[in-house]
């Protein structure tokens, strides 16, 4: 047991040093996307576009800090975008029922957990791959958000601080991100729960031979991500001003594994940040909002983001070798 | 396209070489026929929840055309599912890239209210296009009259069908785009004396669907007099159902907006009528209205533009089935040849206290 539990926090030694360089790069070419952008769009580098870029990222980076967590322990989480969609319409159902806000979201967020844990408890029980737990229950919370919302969109709570809190003000959302990123961050890599993370993705057969409970770890990472999805859900919902029920969906989800893959994240588990993820989601962001900006229309529009991202990620390949020959 | 640029050009220096007893500055720079030139090249921002559906494929020729008349530019942006947070970032993007006017589809009640706001605070004028809600803000409403129209239909049902049962297909009940039609219809039917019952069918909204739900309904309801639909899909179910089902002059028949099905229906006289929307006028109207705006400094105000009130009939169906046209469809002819004569359009109405 000491032997492999060595092993394990050298291996966890060797990820992180590689993991810091992968982020650098990402690091860079967000930098390098920015000034593109700075460059050749009028009006990048303002306040109001900073907040706009933000409004893009911030519900895709509060969705990867729990994805991140899912990836590394080997799982995935195809229903975090419909969890995204469904915990605001939870919500409502709670405040129409006579409940006071803050009692409606702390509700909403306990369901949220709740789906999670019934993921986490198909996966690790009934032993079915989470791909397919997952994507069953993608359908089923889709299917509960438009029958709770009847297919049309339901007045977001309005006024009041904790609406202010909850999205209402101005950079509330980008708060709510980069806070919840850096307790996730310090969770994984500074915590007894993290270092058993990394061991079940990395070699689940030595974690559970090393005494953790692999089931378990695996059914708190899938409510982890559960709850944060419908945490950004709500949050999305409330700095919109309506809960709508095409909100979120597969794209969202997407997007936020995309952002820790692009982060740095492995699909296939064992190594990956939560700062990595939120700086592939920032990136991003940068490149869907300074496309907009440039006035590329819709039908283009996926094309040229497809190649950006393509190209971006080239140059993220680029940059890692280059600095992992450089040292 | 050049050929209109050189005629505007041309009309534009003749006018500066002779100017009459008003010394004004019309077509000083001739950006566009008697208009001068703005300093900066404006661009009009088309804001929709669904940019990639077919039917907004005309809505963008409208865009491309009138953009070309005008010598400005566009962007068409949004959602491509409905999402109403990515409508609103793209309205906040449009404000924060220094949009010249912006014109949206107003799907929801709320979102877009504070973006519109501020857009006005900036100087940017919006218009709303296709859909509108009550209390947000815009200088105009250029689409149809939802609830107008089910008046106008229902009217026509009542002179019609008279008396009886009728059935109404409607995709998603309660839903902002088709419900007011429904709404209206009832009102017209009990404006005039309510001696018809409408049963309403929950068609859905995928279209095979759509036809099996009619299908049931009538199958269900043999007396009814009039089988009418609120909604694109369920209309084409009403067509296709008739013609397979050789139903053919048994009941009145009608709907919505043309789909190939719905034109093929009213033509082989199995519909009695469709109502077009005008999706290319949806487009082309808001950019004249935010350039005429712009250019007047706020002087000439867009007026409400009803673009849905075109019963297509028998008579009148012929163009929508001849040629593709960019009016109707993604692509086609611009110009198509014009018929040797004309039915009588509806008497004209005059509202009255």
């Amino acid at each position: 047991m000491t032997t492999s539990t060595v092993d394990t926090r050298r291996g966890r030694m060797v990820v992180d040093g590689l993991l810091r360089r992968r982020e650098l790069s990402i690091a860079l070419v967000t930098v390098a996307l920015g000034l593109y952008f700075t460059f050749t769009t009028t009006g990048f580098n303002t306040g109001s576009n900073y907040h706009i870029i933000a409004q893009y990222f911030a519900p895709w980076a509060i969705i990867a800090a729990g994805e991140v967590m899912l990836l590394i322990c080997g799982e995935i989480d195809l229903s975090a975008g419909y969890m995204f969609t469904l915990a605001p319409f939870v919500l409502a159902v709670f405040v129409n029922n006579g409940a006071p806000l803050l009692i409606a979201v702390l509700g909403a967020l306990a369901v949220s957990a709740c789906v999670g844990i019934a993921n986490g408890l198909i996966r690790t029980v009934l032993n079915m791959p989470s791909f397919i737990t997952t994507l069953g229950m993608f359908f089923l919370l889709w299917g509960i958000a438009l029958l709770l919302s009847g297919g049309s969109p339901v007045q977001a709570p309005e006024g009041g601080a904790l609406v202010s809190v909850l999205g209402g003000a101005r950079w509330a959302e980008l708060c709510w991100a980069v806070g919840i990123v850096i307790v996730m961050q310090v969770v994984l890599s500074g915590t007894r729960f993290g270092v058993y993370t990394f061991a079940v993705g990395g070699n689940p057969t030595g974690a559970s031979e090393a005494g953790i409970r692999t089931r378990r770890v695996k059914t708190a990472c899938f409510a982890l991500t559960s709850l944060l999805a419908g945490f950004a859900g709500i949050l999305d919902g409330i700095r919109v001003g309506s809960f709508d029920p095409t909100n979120g969906g597969a794209n969202y989800m997407f997007l936020a594994v995309a952002s820790a893959v692009i982060g740095g994240t492995a699909l296939l588990g064992g190594s990956g940040t939560v700062v990595g993820a939120f700086i592939g989601a920032v990136a991003l962001g940068i490149v869907h909002e300074g496309f907009n900006l440039a006035g590329i229309n819709a039908n283009a529009f996926n094309a040229v983001l497809g190649v950006a991202v393509l190209a971006a990620m080239m140059l993220n390949i680029y940059l890692s070798r280059f600095s992992r020959a450089g040292t | 396209m050049f050929g209109a640029g050189g005629g505007a050009l041309a009309a534009g220096s003749l006018l500066t070489a002779c100017k009459g007893a008003h010394d004004d500055e019309a077509g000083a720079t001739g950006a566009t026929g008697n208009f001068p030139k703005p300093g900066e090249r404006w661009k009009f921002v088309f804001i929709n929840h669904v940019t990639t559906n077919s039917f907004f494929a005309p809505t963008q020729n409208g865009i491309k055309d009138a953009a070309a008349l005008l010598g400005v530019d566009y962007q068409w942006t949004g959602a491509e599912d409905g999402n109403v947070s990515t409508m609103a970032t793209a309205l906040d993007t449009a404000i924060s890239g220094g949009a010249h006017g912006i014109a949206i589809a107003l799907t929801d009640n709320t979102a877009f209210k504070a973006g519109c706001k501020r857009a006005f605070s900036r100087g940017i004028p919006v218009v709303a296009y296709n859909a509108t809600a009550a209390g947000n803000y815009a200088l105009a409403y250029i689409g149809q009259d939802l609830f107008l129209s089910g008046y106008k239909m229902g009217q026509r049902i009542v002179r019609e069908v008279g008396s009886g049962d009728i059935l109404v297909g409607i995709s998603q009940p309660g839903g902002n785009n088709v419900q007011p039609r429904l709404d209206g219809i009832r009102k017209a039917i009990a404006d005039a004396g309510d001696r018809i019952t409408v049963h309403s069918v929950n068609t859905g909204a995928e279209q095979a669907a759509e036809l099996s739900a009619m299908e049931a309904a009538y199958a269900g309801r043999k007396s009814a007099k009039g089988v009418y639909a609120v909604d694109a899909g369920s209309t084409a179910g009403i067509a296709q159902m008739i013609d397979k089902q050789g139903l053919k002059g048994k009941f009145h028949a009608g709907g919505y907006d043309t789909l190939s099905d719905t034109i093929e229906g009213v033509k082989s006289g199995a519909l009695d009528f469709t109502i077009d929307q005008s999706a290319y006028l949806q487009g082309f109207l808001p950019m004249l209205a935010l350039y005429l705006y712009r250019l007047s400094g706020s002087l000439v105000h867009p007026p409400e533009m009803d673009t849905g009130l075109t019963f297509v009939t028998a008579d009148t169906v012929d163009p929508y089935v001849k040629a593709q046209s960019v009016y109707e469809d993604a692509k086609g002819k611009r110009m198509l040849s014009m018929p040797a004569s004309l039915p009588l359009p509806a008497p004209l109405t005059v509202t009255s206290s």
